[in-house]
C-alpha cells in the first residue's frame, strides 16, 4: 500500500480517537471502557492498519485512558514519597513505556474475542468495572479500576482473573527499589523496555 | 461489668471529643484550614481500603528460589518440549477432551470442598455437570455445560481451609508442583486422597502410574496454554516474585469466593 494512504488511515485514526474521546465525556465508567476497549478491537480487526502505524494508534488509544501517574504511585508505594521529584517524572514515564512495550505487543495475538461489559460499582470518584473477555476455549474475567477526574473516568489498575497488575508491578519494584536504589531499578526498566522492543511479539507458539 | 462498660464508653467518648476540640482549636488558629472539600484526598501510595496488601511470608525464600530455578529449567528443556511435539500430533479438538476428561475426573474433589464449605449450590452444580459429562458426555471427554453458564469456580481442601480462617503460612515453591503455601501444601495431600488418581482408597494405582497420568495431564494442559509463563518471564524485572504475588492474590481471590 502507499505511504500516503497509510498516513491518511493514521490521521483519520487520530480524528477518530480525538472525536471519540470527547463524545465520550460525562460518561460512566463501563461506558468509557466500552468505548476505548471498543475502538481497540476494532483497529485490530482492520487489515489496512499494521506494524508500527497500528503501534501508534493503539498506544495514542491506551495511553487516553489511563492514568500513568497514579499506577506509578501505587506501584511504588510508601517509595513514592520518599522520591524526588525528577525520580518520580522519571519512574513515570519509564512505567509507562515499560507496560505498552509488554502489552501492546500482546494485541498482536488478536483473533475472534469478544468483550461482555458486565457490571460497574461506583464508590464516589472510584468505580469497579468488570469485564469477561471471551475467546475460544475460555472466558477471561478483567476489570478495570478507576478515577473520576472532571468529567473522565481513568484506569489505574487492571485486574485479570482478580489478579491486581499493580499489586504483581509493587511487589518486586518495591524490593528492587530497597536493595538497589532508583538508579538499580531505572537501568533495569531501560534494559526491560529495550529487550522487549527488539523482539516485538512474544514468541510464535500456538494452541 | 456494668461499671467497666460505663468506663470504656467514657472513655471513648473523651477520647471521641479530646481529637474534635484539638482539631477545632487547630482550625481556629491556623489561617490555612482544610479547604472544605467533600472529598479527601486520595493517598494513592496506599491501595484501597479493605484491600490491604497482601504482605508474602516467605522466609525460605533461598530455597524457592532454587525451586523456582529447577521448575523453570524443567519447563523450558523437558515439559514445554514435549508439550510442543504433543500439540504438532494432536489436534486441538482431542486436546480439548482430554483436559474436559481430566477435569471431569477430579470432580469429587471439588464436590466434597463446596460441601465442606458449606455451599450447597455450587455443590450440586459440580455434582450434575459431573453426571452429565460422565455419560451423555462419554465420561467426560465432552463438556456439555451450555457455553453461558457461569462455570462454578473450582473448589479445594486448601481453600476449605481458607474459608474457615486458616492463614496461608509461609510461602513455598515445590518441585515440579510449584507455587504454594504450607496451608496449600497440606490442602494438597489431603486432596490426593479423595482425587480418583492418587487416591489410596479407590482405584489404588501404582505411584509410577500415578506420576504418568499426573504428567500426561499437565503436558496436555501445556499444550493447550498460550505461554502464560514466557509472557512473564519476558515482562517481569523478577519473574520470582511476580509469580509469587501472583499467586497469593489469586488464592486469596478464591478463598473469598
Amino acid at each position: 500500500m502507499a505511504i500516503w494512504l497509510k498516513k491518511i488511515l493514521l490521521i483519520i485514526c487520530a480524528v477518530l480517537v480525538v472525536w471519540v474521546h470527547q463524545a465520550a465525556s460525562a460518561m460512566s465508567p463501563l461506558e468509557q471502557v466500552r468505548v476505548t476497549v471498543d475502538q481497540v478491537i476494532e483497529i485490530l480487526r482492520q487489515s489496512e492498519l499494521q506494524g508500527e502505524a497500528r503501534r501508534k494508534v493503539l498506544s495514542e488509544l491506551v495511553r487516553s485512558r489511563f492514568d500513568f501517574v497514579i499506577m506509578s504511585q501505587r506501584t511504588l508505594g510508601q517509595h513514592w514519597k520518599k522520591a524526588s521529584a525528577e525520580e518520580q517524572a522519571e519512574f513515570v514515564s519509564l512505567f509507562s513505556d515499560l507496560l505498552e512495550a509488554s502489552y501492546i505487543g500482546r494485541l498482536d495475538d488478536y483473533t475472534d474475542e469478544t468483550v461482555s461489559y458486565n457490571s460497574e460499582k461506583i464508590d464516589g470518584k472510584r468505580a469497579v468495572v468488570a469485564t469477561v473477555v471471551h475467546s475460544s476455549n475460555t472466558d477471561i474475567p478483567i476489570d478495570y479500576r478507576m478515577v473520576n477526574k472532571g468529567n473522565d473516568w481513568f484506569v489505574y489498575d487492571v485486574l485479570v482473573e482478580d489478579i491486581s497488575l499493580i499489586k504483581n508491578y509493587r511487589s518486586s519494584y518495591g524490593e528492587i527499589v530497597r536493595k538497589e536504589g532508583y538508579a538499580g531499578l531505572f537501568e533495569r526498566m531501560r534494559k526491560k523496555i529495550t529487550e522487549l522492543q527488539d523482539q516485538p511479539g512474544a514468541d510464535g507458539g500456538k494452541t | 461489668m456494668p461499671y467497666l462498660a460505663r468506663i470504656i464508653l467514657l472513655l471513648l467518648i473523651c477520647l471521641a471529643f479530646g481529637t474534635h476540640m484539638s482539631w477545632a482549636a487547630e482550625s481556629a488558629d491556623g489561617a490555612a484550614a482544610q479547604p472544605e472539600s467533600a472529598e479527601a484526598e486520595i493517598d494513592w501510595t496506599e491501595l484501597d481500603e479493605g484491600d490491604e496488601e497482601l504482605e508474602v511470608w516467605d522466609p525460605i525464600e533461598p530455597f524457592n528460589r532454587g525451586m523456582f530455578w529447577f521448575n523453570d529449567k524443567l519447563y523450558f528443556y523437558l515439559l514445554k518440549p514435549v508439550a510442543k511435539g504433543y500439540r504438532f500430533i494432536a489436534p486441538e479438538s482431542v486436546r480439548e477432551s482430554v483436559g474436559n476428561f481430566f477435569h471431569n475426573l477430579a470432580a469429587p474433589v471439588r464436590v466434597l470442598n463446596s460441601l465442606l464449605q458449606g455451599k450447597g449450590t455450587v455443590a450440586a452444580a459440580e455434582l450434575s455437570i459431573f453426571m452429565v459429562n460422565s455419560t451423555w458426555g462419554i465420561a467426560g471427554l465432552f463438556d456439555l455445560a451450555p457455553d453461558d453458564m457461569v462455570k462454578p469456580d473450582a473448589e479445594d481442601f486448601g481453600q476449605t481451609m481458607g474459608h474457615y480462617g486458616m492463614p496461608s503460612g509461609f510461602y513455598l515453591v515445590l518441585p515440579v508442583f510449584g507455587p504454594t503455601n504450607a496451608r496449600d501444601a497440606v490442602g494438597l495431600v489431603a486432596d490426593s486422597l479423595t482425587h480418583p488418581v492418587p487416591s489410596p482408597f479407590y482405584l489404588k494405582m501404582k505411584p509410577l502410574e500415578v506420576a504418568g497420568i499426573q504428567t500426561y495431564d499437565t503436558v496436555n494442559e501445556l499444550s493447550l496454554d498460550k505461554d502464560t509463563y514466557e509472557s512473564i518471564k519476558q515482562d517481569a524485572l523478577d519473574p520470582y516474585l511476580f509469580v509469587r504475588s501472583s499467586f497469593m492474590q489469586k488464592r486469596a481471590a478464591k478463598i473469598e469466593k
